[in-house]
């Protein structure tokens, strides 16, 4: 087949073909895509669990909450330099950085961002709304490296 | 087509840790994934959870990627291996047992919807290509017509500020020079 056997009607076919995929295809697929490779990052600095409130009422219980309203659930992250302390409440993710310090924080699942805040010069942070998939929280102090937390199934 | 130099330095930036090649490669690569879950007829989330599986399994991959010239036959073939896993799961298809549906035949058939899937994807990405080297005026009048479903003449006729008697002929003068683009001609064997 050469360029000039293609005749309109083939031509349109192919055409239509090639921009059916771009047509149908969200934009979100594609950022999803772009945004996993932030996990990359994974051994940049990764702050492993190191407490959980849950182990409290069950012995070695992983991460996972029964999620009733009124249950208050903390737990610590910790990595060489950084502690991340948060408590899952229902008007959000409350964090505290250790050493205290400003800068942002996100909370990324499988599908990409699911929320984004300030971290207070204080340390202090409010991620909204709750994740409602599994995620990983992403600290990045202003002076410091981006620290990773491990997963937490809500 | 597949030594594509373009892809080997994407690959190798992206394994240094460039954002940006990285983005370049899921703009090229998001396509294949995307048509490959159709073929499998995949629902909305499952599709999402078969790109995230593809893309984090490339980000392990990268650096030990030793043929990145082979990356797209890549992509698909755990793509494909995503899609099937995710349709045993979900008890979409009959009950195999997974020792079974390992055989001979079934591998030289995925193989084969893989290579497919790949040139096709080249084929839709060169054409894609070809349109881009269009006029602005052609890729709207081309898209219109090869909308599901084509879009009326009237309505062309309004939205471009054409006569309708002039659709025809424009119609056929764009396809000239879609068919005469550069980017097209790398399709020829």
């Amino acid at each position: 087949m050469t360029e000039t056997g293609w005749n309109d009607d083939e031509l349109l076919d192919a055409l239509r073909d090639a921009l059916q995929t771009e047509r149908e295809m969200p934009r979100t697929f594609v950022d999803a895509g772009k945004a996993a490779f932030v996990w990359r990052t994974i051994d940049a600095e990764l702050a492993a669990l190191t407490y959980d409130s849950a182990w409290e009422s069950a012995d070695a219980a992983p991460v996972r909450s029964e999620s009733r309203a009124a249950t208050l659930r903390a737990l610590t992250f910790a990595s060489d330099g950084w502690t991340i302390e948060i408590e899952l409440t229902p008007t959000g993710v409350l964090g505290q950085l250790d050493p205290p310090e400003s800068g942002t924080v996100s909370a990324r699942g499988h599908s990409g961002e699911l929320a984004s805040a300030e971290i207070d010069d204080l340390g202090f942070f409010v991620l909204w709304p709750i994740p409602t998939e599994p995620y990983r929280l992403i600290c990045t102090p202003a002076s410091g490296p981006t620290i990773l937390t491990g997963w937490v199934t809500p | 087509m597949r030594d594509d130099p373009t892809v080997v330095s994407l690959v190798v930036r992206a394994g240094d840790g460039d954002q940006e090649a990285w983005d370049e490669l899921v703009e090229r690569y998001a396509p294949l994934i995307w048509s490959i879950c159709r073929r499998y007829r995949l629902q909305p989330g499952d599709t999402d959870d078969v790109g995230q599986g593809v893309w984090l399994r490339l980000i392990e991959h990268l650096p030990g990627l030793r043929e990145p010239a082979a990356l797209p036959g890549w992509i698909a073939t755990t793509a494909q291996r995503e899609c099937l896993r995710l349709l045993r799961v979900s008890s979409r298809v009959d009950p195999v047992d997974p020792v079974d549906s390992r055989e001979v035949g079934e591998h030289a058939v995925e193989h084969a919807v893989a290579e497919e899937e790949v040139l096709r994807h080249e084929r839709r990405r060169i054409v894609r290509a070809a349109f881009g080297q269009l006029s602005q005026r052609c890729q709207l009048l081309l898209a219109m017509i090869t909308q599901d479903p084509p879009a009326p003449y009237d309505e062309i006729s309004r939205k471009l500020h054409m006569p309708m008697g002039s659709i025809g002929p424009n119609r056929a003068r764009c396809l000239d020079r879609l068919r005469r683009a550069p980017a097209l001609a790398t399709l020829v064997d």
